[in-house]
């Protein structure tokens, strides 16, 4: 049985290497999946948490799972919206690099 | 040293910090626990009893609807 602590290690670098990505890579499109790999660093947590709730309080509680669930679905509109957004940028300014777009007008 | 490296070096220090927060705590030893996909059903939507947690699945689903509404009027191509 792996133990609690390697998921966490597990999880805290896969969020350290999806913030790498976020923070150095300039492709929106790279920023977005670096962002998703984050929040699935996340659901990691919520799933291993709730996978270890009888070691930890005594009794089995799967709501971090269902929570994961969720975390899952809301993920997948923000990438909808994230890409639409993307698109339109292409659309406009004929470029996704996060540098160059530096305005919020449209 | 280049900005890359400079940012490569400072998330891997971000990185290293988490796994000594981590390790630093003494967590409780034990066997995960054994959950079934109908023990998860049973959260999600409840027993006759119990309360689940089924509208926020029906909010979730909404937002996915809505969500995608709005991906489709962004994306959509203007008229010139």
């Amino acid at each position: 049985m792996i133990p609690l602590e390697y998921w966490l290690i597990v999880s805290s670098l896969l969020f350290a290497v999806g913030a790498y990505g976020v923070l150095t890579r300039r492709n929106a499109i790279v920023v977005l999946m670096c962002i998703e790999i984050m929040l699935n660093a996340a659901n990691l947590n919520l799933v291993v948490f709730s996978s270890y709730h009888t070691v930890l309080h005594g009794w089995a509680d799967p709501s971090g799972q269902v929570f994961a669930l969720f975390s899952i679905a809301i993920a997948a509109a923000e990438v909808a919206v994230g890409l639409a957004i993307i698109l339109s940028v292409y659309r406009r300014y004929k470029t996704i690099d996060v540098d160059k777009i530096n305005v919020l007008r449209w | 040293m280049t900005k890359g490296a400079w940012n490569a070096l400072a998330v891997m220090l971000m990185a290293l910090l988490f796994v000594l927060v981590v390790t630093g705590v003494s967590w409780p030893e034990g066997e995960m626990d054994d959950v079934s996909n109908e023990d998860l059903a049973t959260t999600l939507f409840g027993e006759q009893n119990t309360e689940g947690y089924a509208l926020v699945v029906f909010l979730v689903g909404l937002l996915l609807l809505v969500a995608m509404l709005g991906g489709v009027f962004l994306a959509k191509e203007e008229k010139e």
